[in-house]
C-alpha cells in the first residue's frame, strides 16, 4: 500500500459523493413536452391576440402551470418505473436551486399585471422571464448533467439581447409578437434541446 | 513509515464495493436500491451481499416501503456508519500526509 493508493481512494470517494448528488432523471421527455406546449401556446396567443397585460401574464402563467404539471407527471412516472422515490434528495436540490429565480419571475409577473398594468412594461416581462428562467436553469445545472448550465446561458443571453433591443427601439412591436416570441423562445429552445437530449440519450443507451 | 494507520483501516468499509456504497450514502440522506445499483453498475445479488454486510456491521439502515403499490427499498447511513466512514477518510488523509512528510 502506498500514498498513491490512499490518494486514489480519496479521489474515488469524492467522485462517488459528487455523483450521488446528481439528478439522473431523463430530461428529454420533459424538454420535448415543454417545447411542444410552448409552441402551441405561442400560436394560441398569436391567434387569440389576448393583448391586455393582465391577460398576457395570466395566459403565460397558465401555460407554465400546465407545463409544470406535465413535467411532474413525466418525472413521477420515471421514478415509479425505476422503483425510486419521486422527491429524492437530488430532486429536492434541483428544485431548491431553481426556486428563487422562478419565484422572482412569478412576483415580477404579478406586479406587472396587477400593479403596473402597462403594455410596454409587460413587454419587458418577456426578457425578464427569459433571463430569470435561464438563471434558474443555471442554478439547477449544478446538480444536473447534460449541459443544462449552457442551456440556461442561452436564455440569459437571449433575454439580455431582447431587453437591449426593446430599450434601443423607440416604439414597441405589436403585442401579439410578445406571444410569438414567448412561444418561439421557450417552446423552440426546449424542443431543440429536447431533441438533442433524446438523440444523445439513445446513443448512450446503445 | 508508521504502519499504524493502515492497521486501523475498517475492514468492513475497506472493500471497493462497500466503500462505494458508503460514499454514495454519505452524500445523500437516503438512496433507493435501484439508484445504488445503477450508479455503481453492480448486479442485484452483489449489491444485496454488500448491503447485508454493511447492515450487519450497523453501518447502514435498510427501509422497505411501498410507493404506488410497488416495493421501494431505500438505504441510509446510520450514525455509526457515518462515524466509521469519517474515521476511514481521516485515516486515508493521515496516510497521504504521512507519506508526504517522509
Amino acid at each position: 500500500m502506498s500514498e498513491k493508493w490512499a490518494a486514489e481512494n480519496l479521489q474515488t470517494i469524492r467522485t462517488l459523493m459528487e455523483r450521488a448528488a446528481v439528478y439522473r432523471r431523463a430530461l428529454a421527455p420533459v424538454c420535448l413536452l415543454t417545447g411542444v406546449v410552448g409552441l402551441i401556446a405561442g400560436g394560441v396567443g398569436w391567434v387569440t391576440q389576448c393583448d391586455s397585460p393582465r391577460r398576457f401574464v395570466l395566459f403565460w402563467f397558465g401555460v407554465a402551470a400546465a407545463t409544470l404539471a406535465g413535467a411532474f407527471v413525466v418525472i413521477r412516472r420515471q421514478a415509479l418505473r425505476d422503483h425510486e422515490s419521486f422527491w429524492s434528495p437530488p430532486t429536492r436540490r434541483v428544485a431548491q436551486a431553481m426556486l428563487p429565480s422562478l419565484f422572482i419571475g412569478l412576483i415580477a409577473g404579478l406586479m406587472l399585471a396587477f400593479v403596473a398594468n402597462d403594455q410596454s412594461l409587460t413587454w419587458a416581462a418577456v426578457p425578464v422571464w427569459m433571463a430569470l428562467y435561464g438563471a434558474a436553469l443555471h442554478a439547477g445545472g449544478f446538480f444536473m448533467q447534460r449541459g443544462i448550465k449552457w442551456f440556461g446561458w442561452a436564455f440569459i443571453a437571449g433575454g439580455t439581447v431582447l431587453l437591449l433591443y426593446l430599450v434601443i427601439r423607440q416604439s414597441l412591436p405589436e403585442f401579439r409578437f410578445a406571444h410569438a416570441f414567448m412561444g418561439l423562445v421557450f417552446g423552440g429552445l426546449h424542443l431543440v434541446y429536447g431533441a438533442y437530449l433524446y438523440c444523445t440519450e439513445q446513443k448512450q443507451a446503445e | 513509515m508508521n504502519p499504524q494507520p493502515f492497521l486501523q483501516l475498517d475492514r468492513v468499509i475497506h472493500e471497493k464495493g462497500r466503500l462505494a456504497i458508503m460514499s454514495l450514502l454519505a452524500a445523500s440522506p437516503d438512496l433507493a436500491f435501484t439508484e445504488l445499483r445503477d450508479t455503481l453498475g453492480m448486479t442485484d445479488g452483489n449489491l444485496t451481499t454488500h448491503i447485508r454486510t454493511l447492515q450487519q456491521a450497523g453501518y447502514i439502515a435498510v427501509a422497505k416501503s411501498f410507493q404506488n403499490n410497488r416495493p421501494l427499498t431505500t438505504c441510509s447511513l446510520t450514525a455509526a456508519g457515518r462515524k466509521a466512514f469519517t474515521d476511514y477518510i481521516n485515516l486515508l488523509e493521515q496516510i497521504v500526509q504521512q507519506t508526504r512528510l517522509n
